[in-house]
């Protein structure tokens, strides 16, 4: 699972021409680490949804990798 | 003898229409048929008899015209054909006779929400029909519902002027050209998206169309251009009509002309929603009129005090993080980019921005998505603000329409 959520987030850094990630930490912020602006965030919070039908903000705005992986585990 | 309908492999002339509809012995009130031919055979008995007649979309589907209200007793009314017709000119005469009485009853296409019922009267559905020997070798290519307006339009047109109908509109897209050909028509009604599905597969200009009557989306001028690639004598007219109020306005180009006839029943207001007089409309209890006027929830531009360009229908305009994007303008930008055949921007809900926007794309045969994928992103890039940027692109083959053969946008 976790390397589906790294695949993903690298899909939205990518396109969007940001750098891309090896590994996942789990400490690793989308917004200050990761650069990720409002609209990588909406981007990234939907292919999540299309892959795992859950919507990682659900309860609020997570910034942390390890938040999502925890949010859909929940599932 | 002159020919009325082709339809898949039958012709069918005005004198055997004529003899059909003597030997019909009676027709149903509700008219939800796919046959085409048998749909305007039934209007027209309705027309000489001065009954009331319902079109129904074939595809509506049983649950859905009993979300209309419709009675399974209702739906089996039927009324017999009293009248028997000697010939085209008895046909005209008995149709104005009996006009008054008559009663044409449409569902709206509904693109949001449930379909709306509107009643028109011969006068509001023909109002733009103009008859005159200068139309007597008119052909038209009919790529239209005959259950919707824009079609209904077409049809009293040819019917008026005794103009063959070749119906185009659910034909094997590869086979248009050489039908167009063969029954040298000169003049098609039909949606911006069905051109644009219809003209990668021809070979070679068609050189007989003298008019493209085309509306229903914004203009387009990508579109245009192409129009004009492949049909190069043809002059070009976009329609503004909708089920409410019939056929409004016509445009060459983008730009639409008031006429003088209904100058003081359009109004523009302060949102820019264009706004109708009561007294242009069809009959409906579900018209919400704000002090006599309809609202369109049609959003235009003004130009001065005749003429007006459309921007958008109010529902569509998509909110991002605050910003309202035009999915039309988007759209058209994607169109203009090399290989791509048609887009359709759609709104995706997500609680950081409100929306994002999304694309369906469908492309030329053989293209590599992945590279195109890449290509569209850095396109856009150049010519539109971030958010303006469909986040999640999809290829599909072809898209989604609506029954007036609009893009399905729900």
């Amino acid at each position: 699972m976790e390397n589906k959520i790294k695949e993903i987030i690298n899909i939205v850094l990518e396109k969007n021409n940001k750098e891309t990630v090896k590994d996942l930490n789990k400490e690793t912020s989308l917004r200050d680490d990761l650069g990720m602006d409002s609209l990588d965030l909406a981007e990234l919070t939907v292919r999540i949804e299309d892959e795992y039908d859950v919507d990682i903000f659900e309860d609020g705005i997570i910034d942390k990798v390890g938040e999502i992986i925890e949010k859909i585990s929940k599932r | 003898m002159k020919l009325f309908f082709h339809y898949k492999n039958t012709d069918i002339t005005y004198e055997e229409l004529i003899k059909d509809i003597n030997k019909t012995y009676e027709i149903k009130k509700y008219v939800y048929e796919k046959d085409p031919y048998e749909i305007l055979k039934q209007l027209i008995i309705s027309l000489i008899n001065g009954n009331q007649i319902t079109l129904l979309d074939s595809d509506f589907s049983l649950e859905e015209i009993k979300n209309l209200e419709i009675s399974e007793f209702e739906l089996e009314k039927k009324y017999k054909n009293k009248e028997k017709i000697k010939n085209i000119e008895d046909l005209y005469k008995k149709i104005e006779k009996n006009k008054d009485q008559w009663e044409l009853t449409l569902y709206t296409s509904g693109t949001t929400g449930r379909p709306k019922k509107v009643i028109h009267k011969l006068d509001t559905v023909a109002r733009s029909v103009k008859k005159s020997e200068e139309f007597m070798k008119n052909v038209w290519g009919y790529a239209y519902n005959p259950t919707h307006f824009a079609g209904l339009q077409v049809f009293f047109q040819a019917l008026f002027n005794q103009n063959p109908m070749i119906y185009i509109f659910d034909e094997n897209r590869k086979e248009i050209e050489e039908t167009l050909k063969k029954y040298n028509v000169t003049h098609i009604s039909a949606t911006p998206t069905f051109y644009r599905t219809v003209i990668p597969y021809f070979k070679n200009p068609v050189e007989k169309i003298e008019r493209i009557t085309t509306g229903g989306e914004k203009y387009d001028e990508t579109f245009e251009n192409q129009l004009k690639k492949y049909f190069p004598n043809a002059k070009i007219r976009n329609v503004y009509a909708s089920t409410e109020a019939g056929s409004l306005f016509s445009a060459k180009g983008e730009i639409f002309k008031i006429s003088d006839r209904i100058k003081d029943k359009i109004r523009i207001n302060e949102n820019n929603e264009l706004l109708i007089h009561k007294s242009l409309l069809g009959q409906s209890e579900t018209f919400k009129l704000e002090n006599d006027w309809y609202k369109t929830g049609d959003i235009v531009e003004k130009i001065d005090e005749n003429h007006f360009k459309f921007i958008s229908r109010k529902s569509e305009m998509i909110n991002i993080g605050g910003y309202k994007v035009n999915p039309h303008e988007i759209e058209a930008e994607i169109k203009k980019i090399e290989n791509v055949v048609d887009a359709l921007v759609s709104a995706r809900k997500n609680k950081i921005t409100g929306n994002i926007l999304t694309a369906k794309i469908s492309l030329k045969e053989n293209i590599d998505e992945k590279e195109m994928e890449q290509k569209i992103i850095n396109n856009l890039r150049e010519k539109l603000q971030e958010w303006k940027i469909p986040r999640i692109i999809r290829f599909v083959d072809q898209i989604k329409l609506t029954r007036t053969g609009k893009k399905v946008r729900k």
